[in-house]
């Protein structure tokens, strides 16, 4: 339960999903506000202050992007969530650009959204210096640079510590090829994909019991890598199967 | 060809009368004014040319000769003979006889000439008339319409045509010379035919070296100077309209495609709101609390089930999309025995009364390929053999793999595919007599998963079914590829 109770605002155009959402998110634990559109979402942000927006992407007038950008101007602190479509992978890479610090992607089950929700909370608290992350079975320790499994030590070489230390520090959030390449490469790097990808598969060999069914570094389709605490049960839950 | 020339020299006969008339007239003119030889020899040449400029070339030289007599017989000494004293005269009446007849031929050659000129002018009128009124047809007007200038401007009683591509005859104004089966035959014999008796030209239409068809005119003016440029000017039109029936053929088929994608685009989002709602609804229902197990278990269902119907939409959409445009692959090292073994458990959950069976041969290692677009490929492959397959039997998946690729098989008993269908399986749109009468699909699936093994380089075919292989296999192979080099990376 977050507490207090956060305020939320979801922005939708289609009216019984705006309902539905309220009534579920309000038994969630969240203080819900909503805008059928995205002049009334402005509106809203500009006199109420709001932990979290909730925003779709296909509305008519000011599409979803836009007004994540607005948004971003005028509530730095507030944290965005977009409503993504599967079929339209390019629409997350947009959002995250536009400054949303997550998304949904439509159809999403109520359980998938508040853990979205919560981390994004949890993710834009003020930053402090983090020593040493917990995942699961994992602990790393970033100033002495040490990795452990259930209190045993995995050797890393340095750039696979930089990559592993730095997704966990970002537990939780979607990480984009590019956004990775430059913080472990340096900022001349952006589309060395096959470098980001030989370095997770090192790091899946030796972090995960499945490296093929990966349970702590998630594939983000199109986009890059989501790290997911297993033993959180806010965590993101696991890609489903195809059907 | 009588009549023409008696009818020239009647008109001869009275332009040579209406010359004597003047000639006469003249004559007695000057006799009276008592004008000598010096005065008559020019006032006669005068005649000679109006007589040539206005008549023809017969009139004028029996007039030459008229003059040259009335001359000799009125003016020359002794006067009303034809007797010549002094050789002066003599010259003087051999050199006006000369004179007038070299006269008489230049103006008689030079109105030939102007009247070819001016024929040959007008022919060309016509013909860039007509090709004005060819260009600015309607292209998509009836095929008809494109024959009534010819005749309005070339004055043909009957016009005819041959589409040697279609077949079809095409006619404007009534033949009494059989013309559209003589255009037909041009056609058929590949060689022009004339007929001057009948009135009638036919000419074959060409584009390049290729005889396309023909076109005949019958009582066309002038056939030989006029059937080549109406023949060429035919074969451009015909050839100008087909080219524009092709091309809005094209782009009605690229508006087509406009669409469907407006349409696909528009199920993405029209479907998953809706199903957005139930979810969130279902979840909003077990997040109320109160619900005894079995109104959870029911909550549990439409999730899941909506959740199904989600990710159907998305496969549809995927599969449409695919169909339509080129697939790319994002090629990543992949395990492909942890792949197919995970493919091999979801269906076996799925569908609890089929016996799925992996066999697995050679050592497990990585391939490169797309997982997402493998996963769908190998997904329309297990569907099917599923799908076809009656309840109770066993689907194998074999998987080989060797240093030049891996091979992935699927085969059901209990189906068969008919030969006359083994061809069309793979078209797109196509669903075989079985697929009709089973279940329902978008013909898209198998070719769509031949289109990801071809953009991965490999294939996707049907194995022939005989005593060791009954019922349906397929096989998909993706041949090896040089793997990213890790060392590389190490390296940078």
């Amino acid at each position: 339960m977050p507490s207090p109770q956060s305020k939320i605002l979801v922005v939708d155009d289609e009216a019984p999903l705006r309902k539905a959402l309220r009534t579920s998110l309000v038994a969630s634990g969240f203080a819900v506000d909503e805008a059928r559109s995205g002049e009334e979402a402005l509106d809203a942000v500009r006199q109420k202050s709001f932990d979290l927006v909730l925003l779709d992407i296909n509305m008519p007038g000011l599409n979803g992007f836009e007004v994540c950008q607005r948004i971003r101007l005028l509530s730095p602190q507030a944290g965005i969530v977009m409503v993504t479509v599967k079929d339209f992978e390019e629409d997350k890479v947009r959002a995250l650009e536009a400054g949303a610090d997550d998304y949904v992607t439509k159809p999403f089950r109520l359980r998938e959204l508040t853990a979205r929700l919560r981390a994004v909370l949890r993710r834009i608290k003020p930053p402090e210096t983090v020593e040493t992350v917990r995942a699961g079975d994992l602990e790393i320790d970033c100033v002495r640079r040490i990795l452990k499994r259930n209190g045993e030590e995995i050797h890393l070489a340095p750039k696979e510590f930089d990559l592993l230390a730095f997704m966990m520090k970002h537990m939780d959030a979607p990480l984009r090829h590019v956004t990775l390449l430059h913080a472990i490469w340096g900022p001349e790097y952006g589309n060395e994909l096959e470098y980001l990808r030989a370095y997770v598969r090192i790091l899946r060999k030796k972090i995960e019991k499945d490296p093929s069914a990966p349970e702590y570094i998630l594939t983000e389709p199109w986009l890059g890598y989501r790290f997911r605490n297993p033993s959180d049960p806010d965590s993101s839950p696991l890609p489903r199967d195809d059907d | 060809m009588t009549q023409p020339h008696g009818r020239s020299l009647w008109k001869s006969a009275q332009y040579t009368l209406a010359g004597g008339v003047a000639t006469g007239l003249l004559t007695l003119l000057c006799f009276r004014l008592d004008l000598g030889l010096s005065v008559a020899g020019p006032v006669y040449l005068l005649i000679v040319v109006l007589q040539s400029l206005t008549g023809d070339f017969l009139s004028a030289a029996l007039i030459s000769g008229l003059a040259a007599a009335c001359l000799d017989w009125f003016f020359i000494e002794p006067l009303f003979t034809f007797n010549i004293m002094s050789p002066s005269d003599a010259l003087a009446l051999l050199s006006f006889l000369l004179t007038a007849l070299v006269i008489t031929r230049l103006v008689s050659r030079l109105r030939v000439e102007v009247r070819f000129t001016k024929a040959q002018k007008e022919r060309l009128d016509h013909l860039y008339q007509l090709s004005q009124q060819l260009l600015s047809l309607d292209p998509e007007a009836s095929e008809e319409t494109f024959l009534e200038p010819f005749r309005r401007l070339f004055g043909v009683t009957a016009i005819a045509t041959f589409d040697g591509r279609t077949g079809e005859t095409r006619t404007a104004g009534s033949s009494r010379n059989r013309l559209a089966e003589r255009t037909r035959d041009a056609y058929i014999a590949g060689r022009d035919s004339s007929d001057g008796a009948a009135g009638v030209s036919v000419r074959c239409l060409q584009l390049g070296n290729k005889v396309t068809g023909a076109i005949g005119f019958e009582s066309l003016v002038d056939p030989e100077e006029t059937v080549g440029p109406l023949a060429a000017l035919t074969s451009a039109h015909l050839d100008k309209t087909q080219a524009f029936r092709t091309a809005s053929a094209a782009s009605a088929a690229a508006q087509a495609e406009v669409y469907r994608s407006a349409i696909l685009d528009a199920l993405a989002h029209e479907f998953k709101t809706p199903l957005a709602t139930i979810l969130a609804a279902a979840g909003g229902i077990r997040e109320a609390g109160s619900l005894g197990p079995e109104q959870m278990e029911m909550a549990d269902t439409v999730e899941s089930e909506a959740e199904r119907l989600g990710r159907l939409t998305s496969r549809l959409l995927r599969v449409a999309r695919l169909d339509r445009e080129e697939v790319r692959p994002r090629l990543e090292m992949l395990d492909m025995h942890a792949v197919v073994r995970h493919m091999a458990d979801q269906y076996s959950r799925r569908w609890p009364d089929r016996r799925i069976s992996l066999v697995e041969h050679g050592e497990p290692a990585e391939e490169s390929a797309d997982p997402e677009l493998f996963r769908l490929a190998l997904s329309q492959l297990l569907d099917n053999a599923c799908k076809y397959s009656p309840p109770g039997t066993g689907i194998d998946i074999e998987l080989q793999h060797d240093p030049g690729g891996f091979v992935v098989q699927v085969s059901n008993t209990g189906s068969s595919i008919p030969v006359s269908e083994q061809r069309l399986i793979f078209d797109r749109f196509y669903r075989g007599s079985e697929a009709k009468r089973h279940s329902a699909g978008s013909g898209l699936g198998l070719y769509v998963a031949r289109k990801i093994a071809l953009a991965h380089g490999g294939t996707l075919y049907l194995v022939p079914e005989d005593a060791g292989n009954p019922g349906v296999t397929f096989r998909l192979k993706i041949p090896s590829s040089p793997a990213p080099a890790e060392h590389a990376v190490t390296a940078k």
